[in-house]
């Protein structure tokens, strides 16, 4: 019997004639609705930044969290569907710390991600089970931001399970924009005072509001100081050298 | 009223048996004995008999001796080598030869293999097995050549070809394949010799060199160290040490001469002096 | 009538799942290079079941294990840690560190921490920092890094003898000297040797054959003294650590 595109979407784990999986694709339209989010590689570290929308005056913006460390010298930032991105931070804290109790040393980067992408297609498991663990794929995408012994590094993990390094990456709903920028004005030895501009230009660009300390978000992993979020005074003082 | 005089009866004291199986009970370790793990051997041959041992002594698993003896004299032409307790097997073989010897000085005659043979069984089931000697007694007396084991709780064995202690089965293994009637000296010695050496190389309880002995009814040969396959390799290094390594916490330098200045005392001049012309 | 006496005594029976197996091990860390070896003896009571058993293994290029104790429970023991090495490469693509090694060998170890792993560990090799490494063992994971360690039947024996010699303890050096904090490798060949000849000497469980395990930091050469004993190298995946083997007969008795 032949069975329409529609009837195709239903199941995460059925193809298409075409080969394609829908629930998939839709998850990953679903980061497109998300806000924009930007990752920028330098030598001296990762920069992390975030538009955070505040919808309403009564919202209290410093209640949004859409970077969150993984471990000392790891961090994330995410776009979608935010609320998915807590089981996959959760996991990768996990994972992370999992490492460090084992074998006494900091996980790398490309090993995170990995558990975190291993992670993101187990919706595919035991779908008839009562017990399965997830049912659909996560609708988030995250840029994973860290640095280990080959250096600062940055990736982009879709609901796909795929991931792959960037030197800066944007994703989110003004990620077309965003990325066209970053492409125009990252270079290899851009410092981290530079990394952070261009973060914040770039979100700005692609913002309605107007961009200040309260509906942006910034971080950063480098190799000293490890992870760690720019409060709003850092962060005004950044705004300020725009 | 006088006090009484206890002497000591002779033999063992067991006085402290009790006291120390109620220790051990409790979880005392109690101190072990030198045991002469041990490859010992006995073969007939035509002529007479050739015993043998190794020279390793154990406690536990250290080497306590490197190059003991086993073979212990019982009379000139009487022969015992010991397994088991190491002072056992060296009391009771001793104590044995010195009653040998008063018999054979109260009968005027040559002790016999037998003699030995009975006083030993009896010593040790005397003692019920506590006294830990494994024997092989060899010799020849005026009815020819024989050969024993003895067990540590008295039983006995008369047999052509005979091994005892830990290395006892990798000896006769060799003496199995290897033994027959009337052997020539030669070849007695050199079965003897693969035997212990099998006890030496595949028994941990054994070691270091064979010793032999060769006993005929005109000759006793002691053949101490015959063979030496496990000689000591040289060290790597010296380790000497520099003087003034150990250090102290407090000197003290005597002087150990007593010096002592002495001077005639002054006589009166008229006085009677000395005569010395 | 039924039989009482069973209940009169009662009587209780056990399984041993364990035996010891012999034999002695021992380790130095140099400035720039490790030695790790042992002897080759395997026995059981007083019965030797073997003269050549490794009790030293090559895990990676600059990391070797040395497993002493119980040596069916050792081998099952070198070849998890062998498999967990290999998934870590897959895993994270690089060799897993020295120090990484040690606290994986841990983690095993205290895994079975009700029904031990009845050996007794030593890891020698070269740090992340280049520096030599001797990581100590007890059967339930406890560890610490050292400059030496033996372990095995005949520690007692050469634990206090490595202490003199490599530690330099209860020796007051001469006025004006200190003792140095590290011995060059032809120094610390001649002790090992000498510690296994010495127990054979005295250990019954001690003998029949000596593997030493060499491995030297990067871009360091063997010197004269030691490459005049034509020490077998051992082939490693790049031009890092180098491990090199050297064996020496040990008395048979």
């Amino acid at each position: 019997m032949f069975l329409t595109r529609s009837e195709y979407d239903r199941g995460v784990n059925t193809f298409s004639p075409e080969g394609r999986l829908f629930q998939v694709e839709y998850a990953i339209e679903a980061i497109k609705l998300g806000s924009t989010t930007v990752g920028i590689r330098t030598p001296e570290g990762v920069v992390l930044g975030v538009e955070k929308r505040v919808q309403s005056p009564l919202l209290e913006a410093s209640s949004i969290e859409k970077i969150m460390e993984i471990d000392t010298h790891l961090g994330c930032a995410m776009s979608g569907l935010t609320a998915d991105a807590r089981t996959m931070v959760d996991h990768a804290r996990v994972t992370s710390q999992n490492h460090a109790f084992t074998f006494d040393e900091r996980i790398k980067v490309e090993s995170v991600t990995q558990a975190v992408c291993d992670l993101a297609l187990r919706f595919g498991e035991s779908v008839h089970d009562e017990d399965a663990m997830m049912s659909r794929p996560f609708g988030v995408a995250l840029l994973i931001g860290g640095v280990d012994e080959l250096g600062p590094q940055l990736y982009h993990t879709d609901p796909s399970g795929t991931f792959v390094r960037y030197d800066a990456k944007a994703i989110g709903s003004g990620s077309e924009a965003a990325q066209s920028e970053l492409q125009d004005k990252w270079h290899s030895q851009m410092t981290l005072r530079e990394a952070q501009v261009l973060v914040l230009r770039v979100l700005k660009q692609v913002m309605e509001e107007k961009l200040d300390q309260h509906n942006v978000q910034l971080a950063q992993v480098t190799t000293d100081k490890g992870f760690h979020i720019l409060d709003e005074r850092a962060l005004k003082e950044v705004i300020d050298t725009m | 009223m006088s006090t009484a005089i206890h002497l000591p009866r002779s033999g063992f004291d067991f006085s402290n048996a009790n006291r120390n199986a109620f220790l051990e009970g409790k979880g005392v370790k109690m101190p072990k004995a030198t045991s002469t793990g041990t490859t010992i051997v006995g073969c007939l041959f035509k002529d007479g008999i050739v015993l043998g041992a190794d020279t390793r002594a154990t406690a536990g698993p250290i080497v306590a001796d490197k190059n003991c003896e086993k073979i212990h004299y019982i009379s000139e032409s009487i022969r015992c080598c010991g397994a088991g307790t190491a002072a056992d097997t060296e009391f009771v073989t001793a104590l044995i030869s010195s009653n040998i010897e008063l018999h054979a000085l109260s009968t005027g005659r040559k002790p016999r293999v037998v003699t030995a043979m009975t006083m030993l069984k009896q010593r040790l089931f005397q003692y019920q097995g506590h006294i830990g000697a494994a024997l092989v007694l060899g010799g020849v007396d005026a009815t020819g050549a024989h050969l024993f084991t003895i067990h540590p709780h008295g039983s006995t064995d008369k047999l052509p070809y005979v091994t005892m202690g830990s290395g006892s089965l990798a000896a006769m293994a060799v003496f199995e394949s290897g033994w027959r009637p009337s052997l020539e000296r030669e070849q007695a010695l050199q079965l003897v010799v693969a035997a212990i050496s099998a006890g030496i190389f595949n028994d941990l309880g054994s070691g270091s060199n064979v010793d032999a002995c060769v006993i005929t009814a005109t000759h006793t040969e002691m053949l101490r160290n015959y063979v030496m396959p496990n000689v000591r390799v040289e060290k790597e290094r010296k380790y000497g040490f520099r003087r003034g390594t150990t250090a102290w916490t407090r000197e003290n330098v005597r002087d150990m001469v007593v010096s002592e200045e002495s001077r005639p005392i002054a006589t009166a001049a008229s006085g009677e002096a000395m005569d010395t012309s | 009538m039924p039989d009482m006496s069973a209940i009169a005594n009662p009587q209780q029976r056990q399984f041993n799942p364990y035996a010891e197996n012999g034999g002695t091990i021992l380790a130095v860390a140099g400035a720039d290079f490790t030695v790790i070896a042992g002897d080759t003896r395997q026995s059981e009571g007083y019965s030797i079941q073997t003269r050549y058993a490794s009790k030293v293994f090559r895990l990676t290029d600059r990391a070797v294990l040395a497993v002493n104790g119980f040596a069916a429970d050792g081998n099952m023991f070198v070849k998890k840690v062998k498999q967990r090495l290999e998934w870590y490469r897959h895993n994270h693509a690089k060799d897993m560190p020295l120090r990484s090694i040690a606290r994986l060998i841990q983690t095993m170890l205290y895994a079975q921490r009700f029904f031990p792993y009845y050996v007794y560990n030593i890891l020698g090799g070269i740090e992340e920092d280049g520096t030599g490494a001797v990581y100590s063992f007890d059967p339930v994971g406890s560890y610490e890094r050292e400059a030496c360690r033996a372990a095995g039947a005949a520690q007692s024996l050469l634990q206090p003898f490595l202490d003199n010699q490599i530690y330099f303890k209860n020796q007051t050096a001469a006025r004006g000297y200190s003792h140095p904090a590290h011995l060059p490798l032809p120094d610390v060949l001649s002790i090992v040797i000498d510690s296994f000849t010495s127990a054979t000497e005295r250990h019954i469980e001690v003998g029949d054959g000596l593997e030493m395990y060499i491995v030297m930091a990067k871009g360091q050469t063997l010197p004269d003294a030691v490459t005049n004993l034509l020490p077998e190298e051992l082939p490693s995946t790049g031009d890092g650590e180098r491990v090199f083997v050297l064996k020496r007969d040990l008395k048979k008795d």
